[in-house]
């Protein structure tokens, strides 16, 4: 009695055993899913002006409230003529950030986005808070994730999908 | 304490042999240890709050006569953290992603469950892609959960292959390809806020029904090896049969819900008796054992994990087009406003009936809820540990605690 499920328990072992290592598929980051969120950027627009405008929407809707946002003065953009506003000061606490992607969400001008890596770790608390330097260099430094504001609006919102990412 | 250190002078009332009488008549959990028997030995040990098989923070007090528990204290409470205040501060859309550290394994249904009252209050009626949706993502999390709390149930008890360790990879091997699957539609393995009040915010990308079949078939596939490394094992039958019975009577008296009140031969699943989500259009086999014992809830769970890929399998061929939300497509409904009034809403997580409480504010709160309770499975399966423990050995509560599920960010809050 005993030796038949010793005998079985071994077969479950040697089939495991023949198969390929689970260690062998292991996902490297640069290979993770499109829509993987792990870290914050904020991003220049497309006349190369920063996209935020200091509307302190994300600052409003965050749950675990680690960002704060700074409202500069309103400026005529050299691009478009246009006046807009702009942010003095960005700043985004990953020691408490949950990762909930609603500041993603509501933002009007897709300045924040979120990015396919993470965080490289610091050895000191600083280094796990993101400034507006810092969010700006990851723009350039670090694979996007797919999700933007307007990305997750038109998932909302039948009439206008994005085309080739949602069935 | 009396001075006699014998053992066998004066054994305890609950007798380590098996009692026939109904648990409720056999236990005294309110037993005064003052006043219990004066030549036992007793030792109070306490189990937790930082040991390993109390799946999380938990403390225990056992009274222990020998090796025999005579009385067991359950000091839940170390991972407090205060969500239900939290949650009369907060509007709806940030709630949710709050809420999705109660039960860490299965986060998809705790978001479910407090939509689901949002959506209840508010009567919005959810369209049904994403009602199909969200009865896959709940099915997968369920695999998932159960999954995890195989791998974790053997290595407690022991005895399996590998002393449990093997299957534990195993299953977690399983249960990493749900969550690429999660990964792959919301964007995160954990913590997914992917739904909203009126939907979700999520669609289904390109692929995804496709590797959800896969998965599905992969897992099915080795489900049987799992029965080959737990039912067969003898050494797993005999740690498991007979052990931290609960009856009927004494279950649904203590509020179990879920695989833990099915076990005891109670036949009641929320998702069949109270349909939501799609659920009314799959039906749904309830996996009911009648012995309510651990070996009975392993096999309710083994059961569930079988009747989870039946229905993925059902609904991932046709997932509907249309909307996957109700309301109106905004970037995000901030200002959810739910009308003054009391709101119930309950889902059947892979640990039982995880029920929302809310009474709406009104205008004065805005868009927070005036008062939001959570009524957590695994706080009553906990509940139910002073009954059932006494009388056991203290092996033995390693196992019961195991097959209760419990969870502690659950029980906490």
């Amino acid at each position: 009695m005993y030796l038949r499920g010793a005998w079985r328990a071994l077969a479950a072992t040697a089939r495991n055993f023949v198969r390929p290592p689970i260690t062998e598929g292991v996902r490297t980051e640069a290979s993770r899913e499109g829509r993987y969120r792990a870290s914050f950027a904020l991003v220049h627009d497309a006349h190369g002006e920063e996209a935020c405008i200091g509307c302190k929407l994300c600052e409003k809707i965050c749950p675990s409230s680690v960002i704060t946002v700074g409202t500069g003065p309103k400026a005529v953009s050299p691009a478009t003529g246009k006046k807009r506003g702009t942010c003095s000061d960005f700043t985004l606490d990953l020691q408490a950030c949950i990762f909930c992607e609603l500041c993603v969400q509501v933002c009007p001008e897709d300045a924040i986005i979120m990015m396919r890596v993470q965080e490289t770790p610091g050895f000191e608390r600083e280094d796990l808070v993101l400034t507006m330097d810092k969010l700006y260099a990851n723009e350039k430094s670090k694979p996007r994730s797919w999700h933007t504001g307007s990305g997750l609006f038109a998932m909302q919102d039948p009439d206008a999908k994005p085309s080739g990412e949602a069935t | 304490m009396g001075s006699s250190t014998s053992h066998g002078a004066a054994p305890p009332p609950p007798a380590p042999t098996r009692d026939v009488r109904p648990l409720r008549m056999r236990v005294n959990p309110f037993l005064d240890i003052d006043q219990y028997d004066p030549e036992a030995d007793l030792m109070a040990l306490n189990m937790g709050p930082q040991h390993p098989s109390t799946h999380g923070v938990f403390r225990i007090k056992l009274f222990i006569d020998g090796e025999v528990v005579v009385k067991a204290v359950p000091y839940p409470g170390y991972l407090h953290r205060g969500v239900e205040k939290l949650c009369e501060k907060l509007t709806f859309a940030q709630l949710v992603p709050i809420v999705d550290k109660h039960d860490y394994v299965a986060p998809m249904t705790n978001e479910q469950a407090i939509v689901r009252v949002v959506e209840e209050a508010l009567k919005i009626e959810v369209p049904r892609r994403a009602r199909v949706l969200r009865t896959i993502l709940a099915e997968l999390q369920r695999i998932a959960s159960h999954l995890l709390w195989l791998g974790t149930f053997t290595l407690d008890i022991g005895g399996t292959i590998g002393g449990g360790a093997s299957v534990m990879m195993y299953t977690f091997r399983e249960r990493e390809l749900i969550l690429d699957l999660f990964e792959m539609l919301t964007g995160a393995r954990f913590h997914y806020n992917t739904h909203t009040p009126g939907g979700n915010r999520h669609d289904v990308p390109v692929g995804w029904p496709e590797r959800v079949k896969k998965v599905c078939d992969v897992i099915a596939a080795r489900l049987p090896e799992y029965t080959a490394a737990c039912t067969d094992n003898d050494v797993f039958d005999l740690r498991s049969r007979g052990v931290g019975v609960i009856d009927a009577a004494t279950a649904l008296e203590l509020g179990l819900s879920g695989p833990n009140l099915r076990a005891s031969g109670v036949d009641h699943d929320l998702r069949r008796d109270a349909p939501y989500h799609a659920y009314d259009e799959v039906g749904v086999n309830v996996a009911v054992a009648t012995d309510g014992d651990c070996w009975a809830r392993y096999i309710v769970r083994m059961a569930e994990m079988e009747e989870s890929l039946r229905i993925v399998r059902l609904l991932i061929d046709d997932i509907p087009q249309g909307p996957i939300t109700a309301l109106k497509p905004v970037k995000l409904h901030t200002q959810i406003k739910v009308p003054a009034g009391q709101h119930y809403a309950a889902i059947d997580t892979p640990r039982g009936e995880l029920g929302t409480y809310l009474i709406g504010g009104g205008a004065e709160k805005g868009a927070a809820a005036f008062r939001l309770k959570i009524r957590p499975p695994s706080l009553h399966a906990m509940a139910a540990l002073p009954w059932i423990l006494p009388g056991n050995t203290v092996s033995d509560v390693v196992a019961i605690l195991g097959s209760l599920d419990p969870i502690m960010g659950e029980v906490d809050r």
